[in-house]
């Protein structure tokens, strides 16, 4: 098969098959039968995602775009794309499974598969692209979709769509979030951060001559920039991958997108958009190989900043997350958690020059992304069971006690597979991950300090808390729902139940690749004749997760629980702090400046000019021949006579 | 004696074909539609025997010529049938425009182009358009001859150096070729004969006749460039703005929709005159000549469908969106293309000032050819007219990767020269 040809499918076939429900929009008849063209769509990505990682060599494809200009179509084939890309279609490919049953009935189904399917194409674009510009296609087209979904249920005409309870009021800020809002909110936030980056992008242009993040030399780039220069470029790049990461203090939108159908929430959290950020660091990082750059000045604080914004996320989502009492948003809290600490990984690596295997690929990024795998699968699996838990509940508070747990057996399963493998309990997938993290952590004492690996085990441990609570809340211990509805939803069990059967599947490739043997050598219990720190932080998470199954709430804790269930008041900077801000200016622009400035530009002084130029101009066209022959002739001849002066004078 | 090849003979064989056809449309007019189809279709092919390099050119060429027969159905001229046979002879004489090296022969295309418009430009349904003819011709006479002159000053100064001859010709030449496409401050005839003459021979006139004069100039001008040129070009380059701007402002408060579509043609030619800036540094000619060629195709299949929109009272409004992006200049249409090279070639002479003045102007540009595409947007019927525009539209779309154009044209660019 031509790879050019592969390619094309990948990312084109769930575009396109997502067009026939976009012209169909008007007919309810054709809207219903066509969702499973668009998850067959998405099946081709599937295919094309495993044939590059079993049949295609690591390697760059290059096609011409504009060349001219060091644009072009520019694949890579590499360790990360290669795997990612297939976590990333086989987790759409779930999910558009098991959205088939859970949107049956839904509005406006053809906005729905079409920005679905443009997230997943989007984000195999960012995966897959070595050009930076190309990349930075998909990462709006992300952007874009990200809107579309999260405010798929623009009508905000349902309770259950909404984050916050309603009419909860602290100070003057209403703690309740419509879809709309949600959708709004998370465009702006990552406008906020996209527009640095794309000047971070043309600085990259400007100073290099090639876009190919494999083929720019980034000693070269940064020792033209120098020590402010690469300071001032990276921040500008961060912007764009911490506000799509939803890492602090932009982690607000990321709670608010849980107004999203959870289908969206699920893709969101786990392979798409917030993955996205962190994993175009591991990438970025994987190319640039700090740890050979002790030399540059300038980048070690740079990873100083990112090693530290990923903890303090990690850290601060895992407590939030600890207080909340809805789905969904606990979930995001978590997830903003992981992703904090696949950033804190990456960025160690700074310090961490230890290699793996024979491709020699450095340990912490390594960390990085296999955390990145198998937390994708384990937060997918989560987020379905808890869209059918909504749907089954008709509420999205935690609720749900034994009873019903053995109503939904499946999902309950599920649950107990999805959070023990993923919290880092031995001898499960990721404990071994997180083992080689907590090494990672151990290997900057000298440099860094201690406080990397105990703000690393303090988020371990909440963490692990945080997921035995979603278990026990919705399934063991929970109040009885007030509304039960637990037939049917055939195709939801067949999503969440094949996602997490790929954590048995990580597992496996750990206990038998090469890469995964370092692991397993992190997770050792005993090393020196002592026990090992991994262990005993996978000892920790273990307690934490059996005392907060056995008591999930503790109600003497309500006001901290309420505390940090409103985000530490976070929201006050985004929805307060930040408006008030705008709209002082705004006030301050209105009052003194809009209307010179208007006036300038809008109304008066300008659109004067322009239109007395105008009319000046078409004042010539009298119509009459004479008129003009005297006009043309005159300039001619006086032209003519004054290039004789000249050349003559010359 | 000129040895016949193959080629030769086929485009000979397209000009008797055309005549013969041409001259018994009076009996049959679509005798003299199919003969310029196939005179069309020979030349195409001698014309990519001699040169392979030049199929692309050709093809767009060829399309945009065929859209310009087809559009003259819309009309009931009284010279239908002979006026296939005029758009036949633009048509041939473009495609083959690149094929010779010939001063004398390269100066009658420029008349061979030029003179079957003045006979366009007064067709109209029913009778005659004397007024409109009488003031186009007596332009056109102005700019065939201050060219025709400059042109052959220009070669003379080649074999025997004279400074002021050489400037003297040099704003001749450009003088003149501003007159005949309108270039502002000398393009007084066109609001007029855009708005009184028929939408049909004017969308041929805006179109297919714009390429010649602009592919002639810039030859010769590269060929005769001598250590002067640094200097003199100066003078096309301020040109080139105010052509610029009095068609973008000119625009702005027109109402009349053929009155915008005349002052975006200033504009246009102004953008198109800033390539010749180029020549002071013919190692990025080919930049600027991709940009000029992708330019006038956008500009003439622009034209082409806004004019038949004007005739037809509207055609389907996506068509005219599409147009009006492309006019504007928004990726990946085919006017983003032309003005991005012409833009990249002007950033290689290091013309700053003219590329913030272009970028500025296409700025300034954005609201006129909205309106035109809001005024002129209707929905859907199946007419030749939306036929028409729909076939615009493709072309304006089919160089979303403009690289196997530039490709050719870097051959091109190194056969422009003329032997003097």
């Amino acid at each position: 098969m031509k790879e050019w040809l592969v390619f094309l499918l990948l990312f084109l076939s769930p575009v396109l098959s997502s067009v026939p429900i976009v012209l169909a929009y008007k007919s309810k008849a054709w809207t219903e039968r066509l969702p499973p063209l668009s998850v067959f769509g998405i099946f081709i990505s599937v295919l094309m995602s495993l044939y590059i990682l079993f049949m295609l060599p690591e390697k760059q494809f290059s096609y011409p775009w504009i060349p001219e200009f060091g644009i072009n179509f520019v694949f890579i084939t590499d360790y990360l794309s290669r795997n990612m890309g297939v976590i990333t279609a086989v987790i759409a490919f779930f999910i558009a499974i098991y959205g088939l049953d859970y949107m049956k009935g839904d509005y406006r189904p053809s906005w729905y598969w079409f920005f679905f399917n443009l997230f997943t194409a989007s984000m195999l674009l960012v995966v897959y692209s070595d050009n930076l510009f190309l990349l930075f296609l998909g990462w709006e087209g992300l952007g874009a979709a990200s809107w579309g979904l999260i405010g798929h249920w623009f009508r905000d005409d349902d309770n259950i769509t909404y984050v916050g309870r309603a009419g909860r009021k602290v100070g003057p800020l209403e703690l309740s979030w419509p879809p709309s809002f949600g959708g709004w909110r998370a465009i702006s936030t990552i406008r906020f951060g996209d527009v640095p980056m794309f000047l971070a992008l043309a600085g990259i242009w400007a100073l290099s001559p090639t876009l190919n993040i494999s083929e720019i030399e980034w000693g070269t780039l940064f020792e033209t920039l120098g020590a402010g220069g690469t300071i001032i470029l990276f921040l500008c790049l961060l912007m764009g991958l911490f506000t799509k990461s939803a890492q602090v203090p932009f982690s607000e939108w990321l709670m608010t997108a849980m107004t999203g159908p959870t289908t969206v929430s699920a893709l969101l959290h786990s392979a798409t958009m917030v993955a996205a950020g962190a994993y175009v660091f591991i990438k970025l990082t994987w190319y640039i190989a700090p740890w050979t750059l002790h030399g540059v000045h300038g980048l070690e604080y740079v990873y100083l900043l990112v090693l530290f914004i990923g903890l303090l996320s990690g850290l601060y989502g895992a407590l939030c997350g600890s207080g909340m009492l809805e789905r969904k948003v606990l979930l995001a809290a978590s997830t903003m958690s992981s992703i904090g600490l696949m950033f804190a990984a990456a960025a160690a690596s700074y310090w961490v020059d230890v290699e793996v295997g024979e491709t020699h690929m450095n340990l912490a990024v390594l960390v990085a992304f296999w955390y990145m795998a198998v937390h994708a699968f384990a937060k997918a699996s989560l987020f379905l069971v808890s869209g059918h838990l909504i749907h089954a509940t008709h509420s999205r508070f935690l609720s749900g006690g034994l009873e019903f747990g053995k109503k939904m057996l499946p999902a309950f399963i599920v649950t107990i597979i999805a959070t023990t493998f993923l919290v880092g309990i031995p001898p499960l997938t990721a404990y071994w991950v997180k083992s080689a993290m907590d090494e990672v952590m151990e290997h900057l004492f000298h440099e860094v300090g201690f406080l990397p690996l105990i703000l690393l085990v303090l988020t371990s441990v909440v963490y692990s808390g945080l997921m035995a609570k979603f278990l026990a809340l919705n399934f063991i211990k929970g109040e009885k729902p007030h509304h039960e509805h637990t037939h049917g939803g055939g195709l939801m069990k067949v999503g969440y139940a094949l996602m997490v059967s790929v954590l048995f599947v990580l597992l496996y490739i750990i206990f038998t690749t090469e890469e995964g043997h370092e692991f397993i050598a992190a997770g050792a219990i005993m090393k020196h004749g002592t026990i090992t720190i991994s262990f005993g932080v996978g000892i920790l998470a273990l307690l934490a997760y059996m005392v907060a199954l056995y008591r999930p709430q503790i109600s003497s804790l309500a006001k901290l629980g309420t505390f940090l269930s409103d985000r530490m008041y976070l929201p006050f900077v985004n929805d307060f702090i930040m408006p008030k801000i705008g709209f002082s200016i705004a006030h301050v622009v209105q009052e003194y400046g809009n209307r010179g400035i208007d006036g300038f530009f809008n109304t008066v002084a300008i659109p004067g000019l322009f239109g007395a130029i105008s009319r000046g101009i078409r004042k010539i066209q009298t119509g009459y021949l004479s008129r003009y022959i005297s006009i043309v002739l005159g300039l001619v001849m006086i032209l003519l006579v004054l290039v004789t002066v000249g050349g003559v004078w010359l | 004696m000129i040895e016949l090849s193959t080629p030769l003979v086929m485009l000979l064989g397209a000009l008797i074909i055309l005549t013969i056809c041409s001259v018994f449309s009076v009996k049959s007019h679509d005798l003299g539609f199919y003969g310029a189809l196939i005179a069309l279709i020979l030349a195409a092919v001698a014309v990519t025997l001699l040169l392979p390099a030049l199929r692309y050119y050709t093809a767009f060429v060829f399309v945009i010529a065929l859209i310009n027969l087809l559009s003259l159905k819309v009309i009931k001229s009284v010279i239908q049938g002979v006026d296939y046979g005029l758009v036949g002879l633009m048509a041939l004489v473009t495609l083959s425009i690149f094929t010779t090296q010939n001063l004398a022969l390269i100066l009658a295309a420029f008349v061979l182009v030029s003179v079957p418009t003045y006979i366009l430009v007064m067709v109209r349904e029913g009778g005659a358009n004397v007024e409109v003819g009488i003031k186009y011709i007596t332009f056109m006479v102005l700019a065939t001859v201050l060219f025709l002159i400059g042109a052959v000053t220009l070669a003379y100064t080649k074999n025997a150096f004279n400074g002021l001859l050489y400037i003297l010709g040099y704003v001749m030449l450009v003088l003149g070729l501003s007159i005949e496409v309108g270039v502002a401050p000398l393009h007084e005839w066109v609001p007029d004969v855009f708005t009184s003459a028929d939408p049909i021979p004017m969308s041929i006139i805006a179109s297919l006749a714009k390429i010649v004069p602009f592919v002639i100039a810039l030859r010769i001008l590269i060929s005769t460039s001598n250590s002067l040129t640094v200097s003199v070009t100066l003078f096309t380059a301020v040109l080139a703005a105010i052509s610029m701007f009095t068609g973008n402002i000119g625009a702005l408060t027109s109402k009349e929709h053929a009155r915008i579509l005349a002052y975006s043609t200033v504009a246009n030619m102004g953008y198109l005159l800033a390539c010749a800036v180029v020549i002071i540094k013919p190692e990025f000619f080919y930049f600027a000549l991709t940009g000029a060629l992708l330019m006038l195709f956008a500009n003439a299949v622009g034209k082409i469908g806004f004019f038949n929109a004007i005739k037809a009272e509207g055609a389907f409004s996506p068509t005219m969106y599409l147009l009006a992006f492309s006019f504007i200049g928004l990726p990946p249409l085919m006017g983003f293309w032309g003005k991005l090279f012409i833009l990249f070639s002007l950033v290689k002479v290091e013309y700053f000032w003219l590329v913030a003045l272009m970028v500025l102007n296409s700025a300034i540009s954005v609201p006129y050819y909205l309106r035109l595409a809001r005024e002129l947007g209707i929905g859907w019927k199946a007419n030749l007219t939306n036929y028409i525009c729909v076939a615009a539209v493709i072309i304006t779309v089919i160089t979303f990767l403009p690289d196997w154009f530039f490709r050719s044209m870097e051959v091109i660019a190194q056969a422009v020269g003329i032997a003097l």
